[in-house]
């Protein structure tokens, strides 16, 4: 995960989105709640997936941290900052 | 204040069918539901009961993710049902979403398939998925999974009642939403119950000598309710839901109106929580007779718990007995499609109201010899036409929990 570049993680966020959420056309600046119906089930499983693309479990702490996302684009900045955490 | 209440809508997921046409094409032509035990790779190697009534048909959901992401295999039961009978009852949606409308619902113990991943990952060696059990395996495994999915899918804002009594649950369902009507609470419930396939359920009454083993290899032949060959349930699967509706908003709207529901009685045995209780069974009877102010022998049609038991079915017969004498036609449907469990007080509900609408009497299946000890009723023993006025729907519960619904023919007013 680590060695992923900024372009990968969006890639990565963004299949993710379209496959497990269904969204459709998804974009990055979309506010998740209002665009795409994103509620609190939503958010746990994506903390679960980005867990799974960092190979390591979040603290409670950085899921905390999580809990002011809005947008896609925010997500990717929230995984590159936990990535960059872990090297 | 005190209403009427009718049924206006209903939908069911059963062994013998889906729609009342399939369903009473089985009951008519002596179809059984019952079929052999799926392997499951958990417990059905252990199990010697090898059959099982069986949705073995397939149902296309649609569901969409927002929806799909908090349920279990029960609750996609539920709510097939229950989107099936709001769009049959034709409410719309300013009336669903009102507040008016509640939701009374309920399984045995939510999704067993769900419990038993989650416990998997509870017992790994591998802890890595630990925090994977979460938020949404418990809203798809919970007790009241079934009653809040359906409030969710639908954007129902009345009050919920989840029952879980086992073998009674759906029977409070309906009997809870009539109350709920009736003393003007609430203009309408979406009542019903769900249970999904389940080997754990088989794995109990396979302990307690309560399964029928002696017909593995002729399913369709068990159970046999009342009949001196009876070895024991069969465990199935199943839904159903009905809508319960306020008479005055039900007839100002122009619903179609299927029966109404004019009694209800509910109570426990009081003591041991396995062992059938003629007393208690007596009682909810009597009960149930007194609330629909209706006489014993106003009852036409007894629909019976009858599981097939051998203790069980004997005092039923003497329950009945005891308040009907041998006057009312007595049948057993679980003799078609085995004990859906949760959901068979309204699926029973369901073919009574198709019964008194075809004026129709269908045998228990396989019920060839009476057993003595319950002969003292009037069996159904054929197919034949007749006027049914007044039907009960009896069951009773694990934990000594017994209820009684009664239902009037709608006959225009």
């Amino acid at each position: 995960m680590t060695s992923m570049t900024r372009k990968e993680i969006e890639t990565a966020i963004l299949d993710f989105c379209r496959k497990e959420f269904e969204m459709e056309d998804p974009g990055m600046d979309d506010d998740l709640r209002e665009k795409h119906d994103f509620d609190s089930i939503d958010a746990i499983e994506l903390l679960l997936e980005i867990e799974n693309m960092l190979d390591s479990e979040l603290t409670q702490e950085e899921k905390k941290q999580a809990m002011d996302i809005r947008t896609l684009r925010q997500v990717c900045d929230y995984v590159e900052r936990l990535a960059a955490s872990r090297t | 204040m005190e209403r009427r209440v009718v049924v206006t809508a209903c939908s069911a997921i059963t062994p013998i069918g889906r729609s009342r046409e399939d369903i009473l094409r089985h009951l008519t032509q002596g179809i059984s539901g019952v079929k052999v035990l799926r392997e499951d790779d958990v417990l059905t190697s252990h199990i010697h009961s090898k059959v099982f009534g069986t949705v073995d048909y397939p149902i296309e959901y649609d569901f969409i993710r927002k929806h799909r992401k908090t349920m279990g295999p029960v609750a996609y039961y539920a709510c097939q049902v229950a989107k099936e009978a709001l769009q049959d009852s034709g409410l719309d949606e300013a009336f669903i979403t009102s507040g008016r409308l509640g939701v009374a619902f309920g399984s045995t113990h939510g999704s067993p398939t769900v419990q038993r991943s989650i416990y998997k990952t509870f017992f790994s060696e591998d802890k890595t998925g630990y925090s994977s059990i979460g938020a949404v395996d418990y809203l798809k495994s919970m007790v009241h999974t079934t009653a809040v999915n359906i409030t969710k899918m639908f954007g129902i804002t009345g009050r919920v009642i989840s029952s879980s009594t086992a073998c009674t649950t759906s029977s409070q369902s309906v009997g809870f939403g009539y109350e709920a009507v009736k003393f003007g609470m609430q203009d309408a419930m979406l009542c019903g119950g769900a249970d999904e396939y389940d080997t754990t359920t088989v794995a109990v009454f396979d302990n307690l000598l309560a399964c029928s083993t002696a017909f593995n290899a002729t399913p369709h032949l068990t159970p046999r309710p009342f009949d001196v060959k009876r070895d024991g349930l069969v465990v199935a699967e199943g839904a159903g839901a009905v809508l319960l509706e306020e008479y005055e908003h039900a007839r100002a709207r122009g619903a179609v109106i299927l029966g109404e529901i004019i009694g209800f009685s509910c109570n426990n045995n009081g003591g041991d929580l396995i062992l059938p209780n003629i007393d208690g069974i007596t009682e909810t009877i009597r009960l149930g007779l007194k609330n629909a102010e209706v006489s014993a022998g106003e009852v036409d049609l007894v629909c019976a718990h009858a599981t097939g038991t051998k203790m069980g079915d004997v005092i039923e017969s003497q329950a009945i007995h005891r308040i009907y004498g041998n006057r009312p036609a007595v049948f057993g449907p679980k003799s078609y499609m085995g004990h859906t469990m949760g959901s068979c007080g309204v699926i029973e509900t369901i073919i009574v109201l198709t019964l008194m609408e075809e004026g129709l009497l269908v045998p228990t299946l396989n019920l060839e010899e009476v057993d003595d000890r319950c002969a003292m009723i009037n069996h159904v023993m054929k197919l034949r036409e007749t006027p049914l006025r007044i039907a009960s729907v009896q069951n009773f519960a694990f934990g000594g929990v017994n209820t009684n619904l009664i239902f009037k023919k709608w006959q225009g007013r």
